[in-house]
């Protein structure tokens, strides 16, 4: 916590008028990769993230946010900072290890998809205090769900560095993650 | 519409409040922050008031984040109306949209961006802005058709 109160003080310019924010959000989670693999927190690549709570195949919220964080992703690559996008899924009936690559992929190739049990899941959910409830079921794409709808960014030890709101477009996206994350060398 | 009502959720549960922010008082419209800042559905004017209203209930539920614009044009993003607990509060976010309502909370300004916790709905005008009267339904096809 404290690196990141640290990294939004003495961030770039485009980070302005600095009031913390009034929550607490993050926290430690393990879940499992669309490969696999178990992934926490952290980036095993030490990239900053983008996190963002939804599913796969989402026609709501989703359609505007995963989209969004992949064009941030390219765009601050172009500049030497290399962000890694992941999604937690609030769908693992639809979510499955075997099933979320694909369309993640269609995103962006480099999109991480988690999914788990249900009290992995419900711890993530926890930490970033999201709320999932299902909406209604849809014949062609199964259950459609309401879900928190921010974008959260992360550093590579999954400290909580600010919230993205989803309706931003991507210049401004990536001037505030520009103020957090500073170019590998 | 009351199951949609009934079920809607949160963008946010917040679990802890920090004692920084600024208390304000805001009047302005509850809006579909989406349609507003993207500009798919129309131009600000339209996407506001009742010629919107379905549409915003639409995204609402879907997720969008609704935001409080003021008379003086500022956007603040709605993190949460207090009132309500958070299992309750999209009830509260969908009956409230398109209203000019007044709104009693806490301003947290960051990355640019107003961010403001409502404590209370100081008052609820209802739907204020008659946008319809000049755009009719906005978009056209938020009324889905029967089949």
């Amino acid at each position: 916590m404290w690196r990141a109160l640290l990294l939004s003080l003495f961030a770039g310019s485009a980070v302005q008028a600095e009031a913390p924010l009034p929550f607490d959000l993050g926290g430690p989670y393990e879940l499992t990769d669309q490969h696999g693999q178990t992934r926490t927190q952290a980036d095993p690549g030490g990239n900053a993230q983008l996190l963002f709570f939804g599913y796969a195949n989402c026609l709501n919220i989703c359609s505007a946010a995963l989209p969004l964080m992949a064009q941030v992703v390219d765009a601050l690559a172009d500049e030497g900072i290399e962000i890694t996008p992941v999604m937690i899924t609030v769908a693992p009936d639809q979510d499955r290890v075997e099933t979320m690559g694909a369309p993640l992929a269609e995103i962006h190739p480099d999109f991480i998809g988690l999914t788990g049990d249900e009290e992995a899941l419900s711890t993530a959910y926890k930490a970033f205090s999201v709320e999932v409830t299902p909406l209604f079921q849809d014949p062609e794409y199964g259950w459609i769900y309401a879900h928190g709808s921010f974008i959260h960014l992360l550093d590579s030890d999954g400290e909580m560095l600010t919230l993205l709101p989803p309706i931003l477009d991507t210049e401004r996206t990536v001037e505030i993650v520009r103020g957090y994350v500073v170019p590998q060398s | 519409m009351r199951l949609t009502l009934s079920l809607l959720l949160t963008s946010l549960a917040l679990p802890g409040w920090a004692s920084e922010g600024t208390r304000v008082q805001v009047t302005g419209e509850i809006i579909d922050t989406w349609c507003y800042y993207s500009g798919v559905m129309g131009g600000p004017d339209a996407v506001v008031g009742s010629a919107h209203h379905t549409c915003a209930l639409w995204c609402s539920a879907g997720g969008i984040p609704v935001g409080l614009l003021a008379e003086d044009g500022t956007v603040y993003m709605v993190l949460k109306i207090a009132q309500d607990d958070a299992s309750a509060s999209g009830d509260t976010q969908l009956s409230l949209a398109a209203h000019t309502v007044t709104a009693d909370g806490m301003l947290y300004e960051r990355d640019g961006q107003n961010y403001i916790v409502v404590n209370e709905v100081v008052s609820d005008a209802d739907i204020e802005n008659r946008t319809h009267e000049d755009y009719g339904t906005i978009p056209s096809f938020s009324f889905p058709e029967p089949k």
